[in-house]
Formats: C-alpha cells, sequence, structure tokens
C-alpha cells in the first residue's frame, strides 16, 4: 500500500492562496503538520509526497516540507516515505535543505522515470540504491556480483538506506524499493 | 527648525549613502524635508530606501518628515512604479502629486510593495511567477530555471523582513538596460528595504561575542552573507541568503547589503563595487540588492 498526499491540495489547506508555490517558512510548516497528520492516519503504509501540481518551492520551505517532515516523523512506521513528481529546482532546494541534517530521501523526478537519493547519501549508498533499481527486490548478493563488491560492503549500504526508510529490508534478507523501481 | 536632506540626483544603492549622510543625528530632533527637486533618477533601492527613510522616522517617533516631489515627468514615473501612493501615507508631499496608475507590466516588473507578513511574500512571488516570467523570458532571454530561481531568491530575500526585521518592509522588481557596465544587457533587479533592527542587532545576541571588538555592521553582513550564520540555532535556518548566492554564483549575478554603517557586496567580474564598506553614514534598517543579467545579446 502506498498513500499519496497532493501538497498542491494540502496547500490550498493549510493556507488561503490561489497560488501554487510552497514559499515561506510559515507557509511550509503549515503544510508540514497537515502533512504529518496524514501520516499519522496511515502507519504501516508507505506515503509518497506528489509535488507534480506545486508551483515554486523556496529553500526554506524546502527545509520546513521536507528537511523538517523527515526529523519529526522518525518515530511513525512509515515503512518508506518518498517523493514524487518533483522538478529540478524542487530537487535543489530540498537536497540542500536535506545536506544541514545529514538526511536522505527517495524522489522520482517529473522529468526522469528513474528513482534518485536527495541529500547527504555516502557514495557507497549511491551505488547501491542505483544497483537496486535494476533488480526491484534482492538479496544483497546479487546486488554485491553487479557492484563488484564484497558482501558486507553491500549489506551496510542497503541496510543503511533501510534504515532512511529509502527502501525495505524484508525478513528474509532482501531489500526492495517498491514502486519506485 | 527644519533639516533639509538632499536627495541625489541619481539614487540607487550606492548613492544612497549621499543620502544617509544628509539626515543627521538619529533619531532627529528636528523636521526632515526629503527634497528630491533636483532627482532625475531612481533605481528600485532607491525608491525603496526613500520609503524605509520616511517609515523609519513615523516608528521612531521624529516630527512627520516631509518630501519634496521632482518634476512632474519624473514624479509620473515616481507614481507609475508606485512609491507616490506609499510615500504619502509617510510623508507630507509637496509637489503636484501625478495621479497616474501603478504600472506593471513594462520595465517595473513589481511596483513598490510593502512586505508585512508572510502572505504578503506569498502574493509578490505568486504576482511574479504569474505576471513577469514572460517579460523575464523574453526580454532578458532568461531560461526558465533562471526565472525559477529570481522567485526563489525574491521569496528569500523578502522573508528576510518578516523573519528578522522586526517591522514592515518594501519591495520592488525592475528591469532596466546596464550600458555602461554590461555593453547594454538588460538586467533585472530586486530590490529589498527594511526600517528594521538591521544585521548587527539580529545577530548581536548569538555572534557578538566570538568577534569581541571586531564585531560590527560590516562583519554581522559578512557572518549572515559570506557565512550563512543566522540568529536561529535550528540547523535548517540560514538557508535563504545560501541559495540567493549560489543562484547568483551560477548566472553571475549580484548582492549587495547596507545595514548600519556598512555596506558587503558579492561583485561579479563585471562589477567594480567594493565588496566590503564601512563607516558609512547610518541608515536605517537594512537595504539588499539583487541584480541577474539577462542572457548576452548575439553579435
Amino acid at each position: 500500500m502506498s498513500g499519496i498526499i497532493r501538497l498542491d491540495i494540502v496547500l490550498r489547506e493549510a493556507v488561503a492562496t490561489p497560488y501554487r508555490d510552497l514559499v515561506t517558512r510559515p507557509t511550509g510548516a503549515a503544510v508540514r503538520h497537515r502533512v504529518i497528520t496524514v501520516l499519522r492516519a496511515m502507519q504501516d503504509d508507505n506515503a509518497e509526497l506528489d509535488f507534480s501540481e506545486v508551483g515554486l518551492m523556496d529553500f526554506s520551505c524546502a527545509d520546513e516540507v521536507v528537511a523538517k517532515l523527515l526529523v519529526e516523523t522518525v518515530g511513525l512506521r512509515i515503512p518508506r516515505l518518498m517523493l514524487r513528481g518533483v522538478r529540478d529546482h524542487h530537487a535543489e532546494a530540498i537536497e540542500n535543505a536535506l545536506v544541514r541534517y545529514d538526511l536522505i530521501i527517495v524522489a522520482v523526478l517529473a522529468e526522469s522515470p528513474g528513482p534518485r537519493l536527495l541529500g547527504s547519501a555516502p557514495e557507497d549508498w549511491r551505488a547501491a540504491f542505483q544497483a537496486l533499481t535494476h533488480f526491484g527486490r534482492a538479496a544483497a548478493p546479487p546486488v554485491a556480483d553487479a557492484l563488484a563488491w564484497p558482501v558486507p560492503r553491500t549489506v551496510d549500504a542497503l541496510e543503511g538506506l533501510a534504515r532512511h526508510r529509502c527502501l525495505v529490508a524484508h525478513p528474509d534478507a532482501t531489500f526492495e524499493l517498491g514502486a519506485v523501481a | 527648525m527644519t533639516r533639509v536632506v538632499p536627495v541625489p540626483s541619481h539614487l540607487d544603492h550606492l548613492s544612497l549613502d549621499q543620502l544617509a549622510a544628509g539626515i543627521g543625528p538619529w533619531p532627529p530632533p528636528e523636521r526632515l524635508l526629503v527634497d528630491a527637486h533636483a532627482t532625475e533618477w531612481s533605481s528600485p533601492a532607491g525608491f525603496a530606501a526613500l520609503l524605509t527613510l520616511g517609515q523609519a522616522l513615523v516608528e521612531s517617533g521624529a516630527p512627520a518628515p516631509e518630501l519634496t516631489l521632482p518634476v512632474p515627468d519624473v514624479a509620473s514615473y515616481w507614481a507609475k512604479a508606485g512609491v507616490l501612493r506609499h510615500a504619502e501615507q509617510l510623508f507630507q508631499v509637496h509637489g503636484m502629486v501625478p495621479r497616474r496608475r501603478v504600472d506593471e507590466t513594462s520595465d517595473i516588473l513589481l511596483p513598490l510593495t510593502i512586505i508585512r507578513n508572510a502572505a504578503d511574500v506569498m502574493e509578490v512571488v505568486g504576482r511574479i511567477t504569474e505576471q513577469a516570467t514572460q517579460i523575464l523570458k523574453h526580454e532578458l532571454e532568461l531560461e526558465s530555471s533562471v526565472v525559477v530561481g529570481f522567485g526563489q531568491s525574491l521569496s528569500e530575500a523578502c522573508q528576510n523582513i518578516v523573519e528578522h526585521a522586526g517591522t514592515a518592509g518594501w519591495v520592488a522588481v525592475h528591469v532596466y538596460v546596464y550600458r555602461k557596465r554590461l555593453s547594454g544587457r538588460k538586467v533585472a533587479v530586486i530590490a529589498v528595504s527594511d526600517a528594521g533592527i538591521g544585521f548587527r542587532r539580529s545577530l548581536e545576541a548569538t555572534q557578538a561575542k566570538r568577534f569581541g571588538d571586531r564585531w560590527s555592521d560590516a562583519q554581522a553582513i559578512e557572518t549572515a552573507l559570506i557565512h550563512g550564520i543566522s540568529r536561529f540555532r535550528d540547523p535548517g535556518r540560514g538557508q535563504g541568503l545560501s541559495g540567493i548566492k549560489r543562484y547568483l554564483a551560477r548566472w553571475e549575478g549580484k548582492i549587495s547589503i547596507r545595514s548600519g554603517t556598512a555596506r558587503v557586496a558579492i561583485v561579479p567580474a563585471w562589477d567594480d563595487e567594493p565588496p566590503r564598506m564601512e563607516g558609512l553614514a547610518w541608515f536605517p534598517g537594512s537595504q539588499v540588492t539583487i541584480v541577474i543579467p539577462g542572457k548576452e545579446p548575439k553579435a
């Protein structure tokens, strides 16, 4: 299961504005609080924040809507939290916001079909993530083979990504990107 | 008694120093007459600073200031730029006030607009992205990504008023031609000015100790602009100016910030503004000027 939260709709509910732009900290905070309320109601489901109909997003709002959201939802039982419909300027603002907290998130950009990591992911994590996109779901050994890495190094990277809710670690020792792959 | 404060014939973010020099002690014990009768031209930064001076005088409890308008042709442009409708609220205006409509469709992308809260910032950014995008794309030949960054920078510059000034401020966006410095290239200029507490006071509680005797207006501006430090301890803060800097570095833009008695600028190769000026005449609040050059004309 994956719940899609359209940020343009949340914005309209949170702030009386005719515009589609996510700008200013108070606006970002109001949107974040509403998103957190929705996430609390969907425990154990994956969640996707949909940017498709969002206009401009400034740097402060990227901090309030995405970075602080990740910080404040650490305790929630959301297996995966990702972004979709992200445009280049959204991605850049989000990436810069996440780096300050040492956080990462999976995003599917509007202009490219494949998922990518935004934020401060170590190179190993990025490489393992990229390799896993070819499998969808796999145990560490085939991913290690694809990367020509030792298995423990691959496990470290995949488990790190799972801890950050960028993929799911299953009880059978496989890792899954899910619908984004 | 009335003290006459002459407005320079060309008022921009640099000649603002001359305007400031005429103000005298603050708050002024006598009425100020801001005399623009010989002013021929003003940049959006000059307009915003004039309103800031009026606002600061009103808020300081000084005697109500007066403003002498320039000649009718120039005053007509002031009306078009949205200056006079606000000036009439702050100054006792002398001279014929042209009843000209504010124009948002030509070189004035955003007439002088007051920023009091986050809703005002949303409105300004929304208007710019809806109305001015075509002008930025066609007249300055800016790519979509540059226009988006322009909107982000405008938003962050305006938010500095809401977050840090402690009072209202002003913003204007104009397009004009830099004949000397950029050989006729068009530029878009964002001017933001407030009558608030300034960079030094905003950062004093958290930063002054680190610098000891070296703490000054210039140091405070550099702390925020160059080092991305905010008065808030939240790690997510300070992103506004950092984001503006990244954007300007990519597109050869310029930012100049004046606060108190100092001005600090990040200067691209095409300009020769000194990067750090201290000991200037004091002026209230903070003034931010951002310049984004249009595409180089084809040879």
